[in-house]
């Protein structure tokens, strides 16, 4: 079966590993249910989600958590994007993943008023970086049930955010278009690349 | 009421069966074929053109159903194509993967279209090496079939000159990407070819076919049919005959026989009434896949075939090989980083390919006999999996994410399998289908030749990505499980001698002179290339033996 890309395979394994969702409460904003009657895609109308898995607290911590690790760190942009609401999707539908998401949220917050003397939601969004900053890099020596936690919260919402529209916008994603002849490598004159101009390096 | 009497029953619409159906319906005989499962409607199943925000589980699959998964290639935007209901297991210590579609056309709706033609030194591999035996056929007598097949479905590639790799009849070839181009640099540095696939992919209008649109989404099904389909590219001339009858969901059970052991018919289930059903037909062809054929066949016991039709050889479900898998490097290309996105996501995958270049001079060269190929790829495609493997978070991650989208590669090996006594399909004596037939049992290892080439293309990928400018990150920890290419061949080999091989050289039974396989099970061994257009090729040239057969007068027509 050649032509089977790796990275198709490797999304997959990136979700079999991560979450899985066993039901389908109907997210509010960025997806549409599809049931698979003809080619058409039946969107559920928006309504207000309702956690599945978390409590409201926990689930104000994932959205501010969400937001910090794939967006901007200082900048809510949650009610745009609205990540939180495939994680707590996923891990609604995974028993699998439950116990490690809700210890590690818990972890967090002790960390923090160990640290910092206050929960995490309590912090600045300033001040919520800084215990992030030793999870998010793997070289670091640290907590490591609390990076375990983290790099699978980054993950799920990673994968939540470039399976979006604004996901694939953002990456100039090539499958928002189609094409009439087989693309070509424009840079004939540079076989092996390395003259190109750096627009984004 | 007589019973009707078909000319010919052909059981499976893939490759094999598709050809023989269009073969057989052109030269005027009555088929009646036979597919396990249902017709897919193109318009429903096929969702390619979604993006993933407009699936439920965005593309991926239902996560109940994660266990029974095939993988990569069974998610949401094809999932009732395959097929769940029919169970097989794996003697201890085999791990084996089946994915099967049973839907009309099986697996040519979602496959990887990568279409080289077995060589004279595939062919005459044996003499070569001094291992197994050779193919009865010769590359000379076969050239012209792979150029009828290769103009009938319509094949992108160039004149290459590679002496394991015959040229063949091409469209223009898919261009280069930019990571093609760097890639190709590096490997001609080191001496390793890089080459344009042989891709059965239309890169212009052929035969009444539209050329591709390159979305991308291929191995998900192409509702216009703009690669090779069996759907889209021979069953609906043989319903121009009107000489076809089309049986779906129609589970073959077994081939029966008359009083002289020669094949009479088919006996299936009927999945949507659970009922057993008789066809008759003056000749059987068999073409349901490597496994599932040599199932039905061990599966027709009789007083004249007590282990299984056209088994006196002993060798029905023998010799199963398979190709090995896995990802032999991945890395990144530097020169790339910030550039802008490319569409280089446009063939799901196989726009170049590394031909085998081991043991072509000398074949006792490498510490392994015979040779790999390997499928480069990378670029802008459906996900940035390199995600995962970036430090930081927020703002500075993101910007990392797309500084890198252009850039990854990967190398996937396709290494054959020698033949092995101790790989092989047999019955499992105890579990049942949900129909009361006796599922395949799978007994597959990977051979000590297989690993080392596996090991081998490792080296040689690294130093393909090294010598490009890449960077080298890392590979698979181990091959995918068998099963994994779909490649499976062997079980039904063909071959002069009746005490050794279950079919003869023009894919007859020795032992059923109106009983014929049309699929890899008759290949001898899996080569460095994939299957399907040799069993295209393969079947064409069956199906035509039987046409002459018919005129012959030794299988009376209807």
């Amino acid at each position: 079966m050649a032509g089977q890309g790796i990275e198709r395979r490797e999304i997959l394994r990136i979700l079999a590993t991560a979450a899985a969702a066993a039901q389908f409460p109907g997210f509010s904003k960025w997806v549409f249910a599809c049931g698979h009657v003809g080619n058409v895609a039946l969107q559920i109308k928006p309504a207000m989600y309702r956690p599945q898995f978390f409590t409201a607290a926990e689930y104000a911590m994932v959205g501010r958590l969400a937001e910090m690790s794939a967006f901007n760190p200082v900048s809510p942009v949650r009610k745009l994007y609205c990540v939180a609401e495939f994680i707590d999707f996923m891990v609604a539908s995974d028993p699998g993943v439950q116990y490690n998401f809700r210890t590690g949220l818990t972890g967090l917050n002790a960390d923090c008023e160990r640290t910092l003397g206050k929960s995490f939601a309590e912090l600045s969004p300033d001040q919520q970086t800084s215990p992030l900053e030793p999870l998010a890099h793997k070289a670091r020596p640290g907590e490591e049930d609390n990076r375990r936690f983290f790099s699978a919260f980054r993950e799920i919402t990673l994968i939540g955010f470039y399976t979006s529209e604004i996901g694939f916008k953002e990456l100039d994603h090539p499958a928002l278009k189609l094409y009439s002849v087989s693309p070509e490598c424009p840079h004939k004159d540079d076989p092996e690349h390395l003259y190109l101009s750096r627009v984004n390096s | 009421m007589a019973r009707q009497i078909y000319d010919v029953i052909v059981i499976g619409t893939g490759a094999g069966g598709g050809m023989a159906i269009k073969t057989l319906c052109e030269a005027g005989l009555k088929v009646c074929a036979l597919n396990a499962g249902r017709r897919l409607d193109p318009e429903k199943d096929f969702r390619y053109h979604r993006m993933p925000w407009d699936m439920k589980f965005r593309g991926l699959d239902d996560p109940k159903r994660r266990a029974e998964s095939y993988g990569y290639m069974d998610n949401e935007y094809t999932k009732e194509a395959w097929e769940h209901e029919i169970p097989f297991t794996t003697a201890p210590g085999t791990k084996w993967m089946w994915p099967r579609c049973f839907a009309v056309g099986g697996k040519t709706n979602f496959w990887g279209r990568s279409s080289a033609r077995f060589g004279e030194i595939d062919f005459r591999a044996a003499s070569l090496d001094g291992y197994d035996v050779d193919w009865p056929v010769t590359y000379d007598e076969m050239a012209a079939y792979y150029t009828r097949v290769e103009k009938m479905i319509g094949v992108a590639s160039t004149i290459q000159n590679r002496p394991s790799n015959p040229d063949g009849a091409y469209l223009p070839p898919m261009n280069f990407r930019c990571v093609d181009r760097i890639l190709e640099a590096g490997a001609e540095k080191v001496g390793v070819p890089y080459l344009p696939d042989r891709i059965a992919q239309l890169t212009q209008k052929h035969e009444g076919h539209p050329a591709c649109h390159f979305c991308g989404d291929c191995t998900t099904g192409c509702d216009v049919g703009a690669f090779f389909s069996t759907p889209y590219f021979l069953l609906p001339k043989a319903q121009a005959t009107k000489n076809l009858e089309m049986r779906t969901n129609a589970l073959a059970k077994n081939i029966l026989v008359d009083e002289n052991g020669r094949a009479s018919g088919v006996a299936y289930i009927d999945r949507t009434t659970k009922q057993e059903v008789e066809v008759l037909g003056r000749a059987v062809v068999v073409a349901a896949s490597c496994v599932e054929s040599s199932r039905i066949m061990l599966n027709s016991k009789s007083r004249h075939w007590p282990s299984g039709i056209a088994n006196s050889s002993g060798q029905l479900g023998r010799n199963l090989c398979d190709h090995l898998y896995g990802e032999s490097a991945r890395g990144y290309l530097p020169q790339l980083l910030g550039q802008p996105s490319f569409p280089d996501h446009v063939s799901d995958s196989t726009i170049a390919w590394m031909p085998r270049w081991q043991n072509l001079k000398d074949p006792h060269e490498e510490r392994f006999i015979r040779g790999y190929s390997v499928y480069p790829d990378g670029g802008c495609l459906d996900f940035p999996w390199y995600a995962n493997g970036l430090d930081g978070f927020g703002s500075s991650l993101k910007r990392e994410i797309k500084r890198r989208y252009p850039t990854p590669v990967n190398f996937t090996v396709q290494a054959p399998s020698l033949r092995s006594d101790t790989n092989y399909v047999d019955l499992d004596p105890e579990v049942k289908d949900p129909y009361g037939i006796p599922v395949a049992r799978l007994h597959f290892q990977w051979d000590e030749n297989a690993l080392k080439m596996w090991e081998h293309s490792k080296q040689a990928c690294a130093e393909v990505l090294r010598a490009a400018g890449g960077v080298l990150e890392g590979a698979g920890e181990a091959p995918e499980i068998p099963g994994y290419s779909l490649h499976e061949t062997g079980t039904c080999r063909m071959g002069n001698d009746p005490k050794g091989f279950v079919t003869n050289r023009f894919g007859q039974t020795h032992d059923v002179s109106n009983l014929y396989v049309c699929d890899a099970s008759v290949f001898l061994n899996c080569t460095d290339k994939t299957t399907t257009i040799s069993i295209l090729t393969f079947s064409m040239r069956t199906s035509e033996y039987l046409v002459e057969n018919f005129r012959r007068g030794e299988h009376q027509a209807a």
